[in-house]
């Protein structure tokens, strides 16, 4: 065989392994990079389950089913319930007579802050409740603070109403920030249970049975040491 | 080589786009201001330059009620449609009888609502060509156990007249 034949047959060997070395080597690559992108997506949905499950626990929020037919995508997501098992935010806001109340003014004693609205029926409906169970946890030092979130009404139209509706205990003129420090209430009733120490142990949206309004104030007292 | 890089590019973007779903997703946050109450009137055909009665149709969300135009309690919010004439006339607005609800928290209260599909009863009259009947509906809704504020559904409705 001649010689100068025997070197190109050798030179085409030679690209042909180097060919397959490259190729060889992408394929490698590919799938070096598909690995890392399987790798991300589990990582992904880990992060997720486990962000959902702490959201979960943290979220145990008492909601009122809206009636047993009622779709269950119509539930609100109520982002007061996040406030659960953190200090309640303070505030100072008028009473309807325009004195100053004050969140802090309660330190010490089990608190429950109900906002609620005159054209809110259900509202109306439990706000009986709780000046029942003022007065009966009157010795476990119970208060009640009534948060009005009638924009743009009249001290006096809120004073009618919570007249109406037979409420004694402190009822609030509305503020906006004070509001959006409970997670926005655009769902009402919304109540907050505030231990002694200041702490949200329940958070409730829709009005609850009177049997649970009373296990949750039960609950309040219990909490934050006597 | 080429090759390679398409069908990586190819493979890649739509696991991208899962990932991006999948941590996205948590933080999303939800929809502040959701309308309980829908326009399912969305046309009109009429003749032009003659007075006809029309009626807007409405359908509360299943599981809701809003307050009928006379709600029993003067604190209670009533249903109420604000139309802008513009070409139109616009006469005669009625609204229907609401319906009997108890309201199923402590001893209950007795509420004239709204609930399903309702219509609100107008005469209106065209000039002819297209034009637009636009205003709002002002509404608020509960379910059986809590309200949310009053809310404000846009009303557009195109009009044509022959």
């Amino acid at each position: 065989m001649p010689r100068g034949r025997n070197i190109r047959s050798q030179r085409k060997l030679e690209a042909a392994q180097h060919e397959r070395n490259e190729s060889v080597g992408r394929r490698l690559a590919v799938l070096a990079f598909m690995i890392a992108l399987v790798g991300v997506l589990f990582w992904a949905g880990v992060h997720n389950l486990r962000y959902r499950r702490a959201l979960s626990e943290a979220n145990h929020v008492k909601l009122i089913p809206a009636s047993p037919a009622a779709d269950d995508s119509a539930a609100p997501d109520i982002e007061g319930s996040n406030l659960r098992g953190k200090n309640a935010p303070a505030f100072t806001l008028t009473d309807v007579t325009g004195n100053k109340v004050s969140l802090a003014d309660f330190k010490g004693h089990p608190v429950v802050v109900n906002f609620w609205a005159t054209w809110c029926g259900p509202c109306k409906l439990e706000m009986p409740w709780f000046q029942e169970f003022s007065a009966k946890y009157k010795e476990q030092g119970l208060e009640v603070l009534g948060l009005s979130q009638d924009d743009g009404a009249s001290r006096q139209d809120v004073a009618d109403a919570a007249k109406k509706i037979g409420v004694t205990y402190p009822i609030l003129m509305p503020d906006e920030a004070v509001a959006k420090k409970y997670g926005g209430v655009d769902y009402l009733p919304e109540t907050f249970y505030v231990d002694r120490a200041g702490k949200i142990v329940e958070v409730t949206a829709g009005a609850p049975s009177k049997e649970q309004m009373e296990a949750l104030i039960q609950k309040t007292i219990a909490a934050g040491g006597a | 080589m080429r090759r390679g890089v398409l069908a990586v590019v190819a493979l890649t973007l739509p696991l991208i786009a899962a990932a991006q779903i999948q941590l996205g997703g948590v933080d999303r946050p939800t929809e502040a201001k959701k309308q309980h109450v829908e326009l399912l009137t969305d046309s009109l055909q009429l003749t032009a330059n003659k007075p006809q009665d029309v009626e807007l149709r409405f359908r509360v969300q299943p599981g809701f009620h809003i307050n009928s135009h006379k709600p029993k309690d003067e604190l209670l919010v009533p249903t109420e449609l604000r139309l802008n004439a513009g070409a139109l006339r616009i006469a005669n607005q009625q609204y229907p009888p609401g319906s009997h609800f108890r309201l199923p928290v402590g001893d209950g209260e007795d509420l004239d609502v709204y609930q399903g599909e309702f219509r609100v009863a107008l005469r209106v009259e065209a000039p002819k060509g297209d034009s637009v009947l636009s205003g709002s509906l002002r509404y608020q809704a509960c379910d059986n156990a809590a309200c949310y504020p009053a809310r404000i559904l846009p009303v557009t409705v195109a009009v044509t007249a022959k």
